[in-house]
């Protein structure tokens, strides 16, 4: 791992943005180390699913790091014939799913990993959900599935940033998934070592496993991190720009 | 027509991307296929729209779910989830409802479903299928489960007793009159069907069509049905279905620029609110062949 690699990548979640005038960046900046983790280690059969579409821009970014997207598309984010929406559009094998509409991407990436157990298919399907999107009544619907159909190569990564601290808050992640039946872990969602740790080494695969990676929305541009509501879907100026690049450096 | 259901899947069963979910109803009459394939047979309780998404989630992975409810569950509360997660991704997810319309008169208007057709109507890439006969529902589940378009088979509780012969998108000419243009989905095809030969008696001739398909309605189907309505300039419309959205408004759409006069009979702007039986809320929505012989005589 290099932090240039990161600093690189959520200075193109910026560009991408402020090219666009359209975005999520704090949602987006607080998942770029499980994203970035998650690719760089995953398997030649396991898949991701992002079920919190409102991070796309993180998601291309990762992508287009990894060379599995031409960078050059990342210049096109949001625009009217552009292949990178503001949520993502299913666009296999890189883009499993359409998302957006919070919710959904979890259930679906509960039957694509009972696909792969009904074909007895090696691979673990990697999923990330938000805490907000964990108000959705869907989510627990699938935690009761995925327990009930002991799908135990579905892994559900929680970014827990604190996004609905206005609103009703999914408190005790762990507690809840545990209460499940799910094996969870809760770690530093932007430490690279604990996510390798948690996700790819440290998980008995006998339960579904569950982490809740605690992040700060808007992580690395302190403006974002305190008033991540103001910042959740804007765009920012070319002074504020310039200033976040600095940020960053 | 649940029987057939069952067989039809038995029978396509060695299909081994065939995927059976079933949201807690019909376990008894599906036990065999359970029975004979357990790794492609889930009871996913009451959870319709989860249901719905990790269906597609199969589809991603190229199976071909059969996902099977009651019609408001599947539909009305599922709605989001077939749009986004079956449509949207162009997914070939199969959806088969039961209790459509007022079929389970008795429970209430929850347990009503008479917009069904209505809104999967709207979504881009669906085929909605509308069996009234167990032969019918046999021929085109097995014509269309696996071309890998989202498909919505309505089954309801009572069958019709005509000799139809089915094929995916295709209308069918039962009967050629000349005087009106007659066009029933469903179960009512039969009502239809008695009250065209009861008039034909009086002098009275109809063009019956039965619609099987109602979305999409192929080129030679319009064609058939827009010059019968060229010729008689009126049309009739019968369905167990509101009259805002259903098989009326997909043919007033396809013979928009036709001047013609359109009765629509189905169910008013209303909610069902008494119980009793279907035969008592079709007496009461004149979905009869007496209400048919009715409703033709007005526009005649």
């Amino acid at each position: 791992m290099n932090k240039k690699d990161l600093k690189n990548i959520r200075v193109s979640i910026l560009e991408m943005v402020r090219k666009a005038n359209e975005g999520h960046i704090p949602s987006a900046f607080s998942v770029v180390e499980l994203l970035y983790v998650i690719y760089s280690k995953m398997e030649k059969n396991d898949s991701f699913f992002l079920s919190k579409g409102h991070a796309s821009a993180a998601l291309y970014a990762v992508l287009a790091h990894f060379n599995y997207l031409d960078k050059k598309y990342l210049e096109t984010f949001c625009q009217y014939d552009s292949k990178l929406g503001g949520h993502p559009h299913r666009n296999p094998p890189h883009i499993m799913n359409s998302s957006g509409s919070l919710g959904h991407g979890f259930p679906m990436a509960c039957g694509y990993a009972l696909g792969k157990k009904i074909l007895k298919e090696s691979g673990r399907v990697f999923c990330l959900i938000g805490d907000g999107e964990s108000n959705e009544g869907t989510i627990w619907e699938t935690a009761l599935y995925v327990k009930h159909l002991e799908l135990n190569n579905l892994v559900c990564i929680v970014d827990n940033n604190n996004s609905q601290g206005r609103a009703v808050i999914s408190d005790n992640l762990k507690g809840k998934f545990s209460s499940f039946g799910w094996e969870v872990y809760e770690i530093d969602g932007h430490n690279i070592s604990e996510i390798e740790k948690t996700l790819f080494i440290d998980h008995s695969l006998k339960k579904p496993l569950c982490v809740v990676a605690n992040t700060k929305k808007g992580k690395g541009i302190k403006i974002m991190e305190e008033d991540y509501f103001t910042w959740h879907h804007k765009s920012p100026s070319d002074e504020e720009f310039n200033l976040f690049l600095k940020e960053l450096s | 027509m649940r029987n057939q259901f069952a067989k039809t899947l038995i029978e396509l069963g060695n299909d081994k991307k065939l995927v059976v979910l079933i949201g807690d109803i019909s376990h008894f009459l599906l036990r065999d296929f359970q029975n004979l394939y357990p790794d492609r047979f889930y009871n996913l309780g009451i959870a319709e729209q989860s249901m719905m998404s990790l269906a597609s989630g199969l589809a991603i992975h190229e199976f071909y779910p059969v996902i099977h409810s009651i019609a408001p569950f599947i539909i009305e509360r599922a709605f989001e989830q077939i749009k986004d997660d079956i449509c949207y991704q162009g997914l070939g997810v199969n959806i088969v409802s039961v209790g459509s319309a007022f079929d389970y008169a008795s429970l209430g208007c929850t347990h009503h479903c008479y917009d069904d057709i209505a809104i999967l109507r709207t979504l881009p890439n669906m085929q909605i299928i509308y069996p009234a006969a167990p032969h019918e529902f046999d021929i085109l589940f097995r014509q269309t489960y696996n071309n890998k378009y989202p498909t919505y088979f309505r089954l309801p509780q009572k069958n019709h007793n005509l000799k139809t012969i089915p094929k995916f998108g295709e209308a069918e000419l039962l009967l050629e009159g000349g005087d009106i243009t007659v066009i029933a989905v469903g179960p009512q095809i039969q009502n239809a069907y008695d009250a065209a030969l009861e008039l034909s008696s009086k002098g009275v001739h109809c063009d019956i069509f039965y619609v099987s398909t109602i979305k999409p309605i192929l080129k030679e189907s319009r064609e058939m049905i827009r010059k019968s309505i060229l010729k008689t300039g009126k049309l009739l419309t019968i369905e167990e279905h509101s009259i805002r959205g259903g098989i009326g408004d997909e043919i007033s759409l396809l013979c928009g620029n036709i001047r013609f006069f359109h009765k629509r009979l189905g169910i008013n702007d209303k909610f069902l609110v008494n119980y009793g039986s279907y035969d008592e809320h079709c007496l009461e929505n004149k979905l009869t062949k007496d209400g048919i012989i009715a409703s033709i005589y007005e526009i005649l």
